[in-house]
C-alpha cells in the first residue's frame, strides 16, 4: 500500500499484483510436472488432498512467473516443498476441517487405526517443521526423486553438501520420531 | 589409510553410489568405522523414506481443469479498484499538498516530512471532480519506482534498504509463502505555471484566482520510497495479504513556503470547504500525510500499533481491511482480504 502511496498511484502495484496472462507453456509444464509436484507436497503434508491444494498454489505462481521452462521442475519442486512446509506452520487451524473431512473419508477402516495414523502424520509434520528449512527441503526433494545434482542446483548448494544436508535431516528425523 | 570421507559422501553411497569417487568407495568398504556409519546412514534413509511416503497419484486432467478455472479473470480488478481509490487519493493529495518537484537544480529545503498519516473523508464525486496537478503546472516524474518481483526477503531488503517485518501468525485462510517485491525511490517534480492555471480556470468558466508572488515557475520535489512488500496470494490469485514498508513521502521546495503553495492549491482544487479546512489543519506542521477515505467504499478508524498511532481502513462490505502507520519516517502497511481484527493482529504481531 505504501508503495502505491509512494508511487503517486500511477501503477499501484503493491496492492494489485499485476495479473499477467498465464504463460503459454503452462499446460505442457503442468501435465509433465503435476504428479511430481503433488508428490513433493504430499511427502511433507502426508495428505494427497492438501498436497493438491499446494500444487495448485505453486502452479498459479509459476504461471505468472518467467521461470524458463527448462528450469521448471526444480523450481516447482522447491516451491512445493516450501509452500507445504509453510502450510504446516499455519496448519493448526486446518486441523479441525481436516478432521471433519477425514470422517467422511473411509480409507482407514478402523477408528483406532485412523487415530494412530493421524497422530503419526501430525508428528512427522511437526518434526519436518522443526528442521532447518534447507534440510527439510533437501530431504523432501531427494526422497521425491531429484538427483543430488538437481537438489544442489535447486537449493544453491554444492553437490558435495547435499549428502551432508540430507544425512543430517534424516538423522534428526529418526531421532525425533523414535524418541 | 586415507582419511574417512564425510557423512555426505556416506549418504550418497546409500542411493547414488555412482556419484562417489572410487577412492572413497574403496575406503568405506575396508574401514570398519565407515562401514558402521554407512549402515546407520542406510537405516536413517530407509526410515525417512518410509515415514515420508504418501501415496499420491493425482488426476492430472482434473488438476489442470481446476487450475484453468482458478486463473484469475475478474476478481483482482475488483480488489484493485477498491484498494486503489483511497490510496491514490491519498497520494494525489500528498503530491498536491506536499508539492512535488523541481525543474532547475537549486538549494532544496524540506517543507514536508511524513511523521503520521491521517484520514480525510472526501466523497467520491468530489474527488473525481478534482483536477489533476498537470492542470496547474508541469509534472515530471524524474525517477520511477519500477516495482518488481524479487527472489526473497533478503533481496527485497537489499534493494530497498528496509527490513521487511516477519509475520508471526498468518490469518485464517492465508497460506503459503509470500512473493517479494521491491521498488526504488520515486522522485517527481512539479512546477507551477500561471498560464496553465489561467487556462484551466477559463476552461471551467471561472475567474483565475490570483497567484501569490513567486509561485509562478517555482518548483517542488516529492520523493518517496524505496519500498518493499511481501505478498501472499490466494488460490484465486488475488493478494490475500500484503505487508509493505517504504520510506515515507518527503517534499522539498526551492523557496516557496509550504503554506503558500498548499493554500493556493486548495483554492484551486474544488474540494468542499470543510475538506479544505481539514487538510489545512492536518498539514499545518508539514508532517501529516492525509489519506483520503471515500465513505462510499471505506471507513477509517484511529487505532494504534505498538504504541504508534495508526489508521485502520475497512471496506464497507467488510471484505478488505488495511492498517497503516508511520514510524521514524517509514510507512508500514498491512492489508488484505481479511477482517479488521485479523489485519490488526498481523500488524501488532510483526517482528
Amino acid at each position: 500500500m505504501d508503495l502505491a502511496l509512494a508511487h503517486g498511484g500511477k501503477d499501484s502495484v503493491a496492492l494489485s499484483r499485476r495479473t499477467r496472462a498465464a504463460r503459454p507453456d503452462l499446460e505442457q509444464v503442468f501435465r509433465a510436472a503435476y504428479p511430481r509436484v503433488v508428490a513433493v507436497a504430499a511427502r511433507v503434508l502426508g495428505s494427497r488432498d492438501e498436497a493438491e491444494d499446494v500444487a495448485q498454489e505453486v502452479f498459479l505462481t509459476f504461471g505468472r512467473s518467467d521461470v524458463p521452462a527448462g528450469e521448471a521442475l526444480p523450481w516447482l519442486s522447491v516451491a512445493a516443498a516450501h509452500t507445504a512446509l509453510n502450510h504446516i506452520r499455519t496448519g493448526k487451524r486446518r486441523a479441525g476441517r481436516e478432521q471433519a473431512a477425514r470422517s467422511h473419508d473411509t480409507v482407514v477402516p478402523d477408528v483406532a487405526d485412523a487415530v494412530v495414523a493421524a497422530e503419526e502424520r501430525r508428528r512427522v509434520r511437526a518434526a519436518l517443521a522443526r528442521l532447518p528449512r534447507k534440510q527439510a527441503i533437501a530431504l523432501v526433494l531427494r526422497h521425491s526423486g531429484l538427483s543430488y545434482t538437481e537438489v544442489a542446483a535447486a537449493l544453491d548448494l554444492s553437490p558435495g553438501s547435499v549428502g551432508t544436508t540430507v544425512r543430517r535431516a534424516e538423522s534428526a528425523l529418526r531421532k525425533e520420531l523414535n524418541a | 589409510m586415507k582419511r574417512h570421507p564425510n557423512d555426505g559422501v556416506l549418504r550418497r553411497l546409500v542411493d547414488e553410489p555412482a556419484g562417489v569417487a572410487d577412492a572413497d568407495r574403496e575406503h568405506v568398504a575396508s574401514c570398519p568405522v565407515c562401514s558402521a556409519e554407512l549402515i546407520t546412514a542406510r537405516q536413517d534413509a530407509a526410515f525417512a523414506a518410509e515415514t515420508l511416503h504418501t501415496a499420491a497419484d493425482p488426476d492430472v486432467d482434473a488438476g489442470w481443469e481446476r487450475l484453468r478455472v482458478a486463473e484469475p479473470v475478474s476478481a483482482p480488478r475488483r480488489v484493485r479498484a477498491r484498494f486503489r481509490s483511497p490510496i491514490i487519493a491519498g497520494a494525489a493529495v500528498a503530491v498536491l499538498l506536499a508539492g512535488a518537484g523541481a525543474a532547475a537544480a537549486g538549494d532544496w529545503f524540506p517543507i514536508f516530512r511524513t511523521e503520521r498519516i491521517a484520514p480525510v473523508t472526501v466523497h467520491q464525486a468530489d474527488l473525481m471532480a478534482m483536477p489533476d496537478l498537470s492542470s496547474w503546472g508541469d509534472v515530471e516524474i524524474t525517477s520511477r519506482p519500477q516495482i518488481h518481483q524479487v527472489a526473497d526477503a533478503a533481496a527485497a531488503q537489499k534493494e530497498s534498504g528496509l527490513a521487511l517485518p516477519r509475520v508471526a501468525d498468518l490469518p485464517r485462510g492465508v497460506t503459503g509463502g509470500p512473493a517479494y517485491q521491491a521498488g526504488r525511490r520515486i522522485s517527481a517534480t512539479f512546477t507551477f505555471r500561471a498560464a496553465k492555471v489561467a487556462a484551466f480556470a477559463q476552461g471551467r468558466g471561472e475567474a483565475t484566482p490570483s497567484m501569490p508572488a513567486g509561485l509562478d515557475g517555482s518548483s517542488f520535489r516529492l520523493t518517496a520510497g524505496p519500498g518493499a512488500a511481501a505478498v501472499w496470494s490466494s488460490r484465486q490469485g488475488v493478494p490475500s495479504l500484503i505487508v509493505a514498508r517504504a520510506v515515507a513521502p518527503t517534499a522539498y521546495s526551492t523557496g516557496v513556503p509550504f503554506a503558500t503553495a498548499r493554500d493556493y492549491l486548495l483554492s484551486l482544487s474544488g474540494l468542499p470547504a470543510d475538506v479544505a479546512k481539514q487538510l489545512r489543519t492536518f498539514t499545518a506542521d508539514g508532517t501529516t500525510l492525509p489519506l483520503h477515505v471515500m465513505p462510499e467504499e471505506m471507513t477509517s478508524k484511529p487505532t494504534e500499533v505498538d504504541g504508534v498511532p495508526a489508521t485502520l481502513l475497512t471496506a464497507s462490505d467488510g471484505v478488505l481491511s488495511a492498517v497503516v502507520w508511520v514510524r521514524d519516517g517509514v510507512v508500514t502497511a498491512v492489508a488484505g482480504s481479511v477482517s479488521a481484527d485479523e489485519v490488526l493482529s498481523v500488524a501488532r504481531g510483526l517482528r
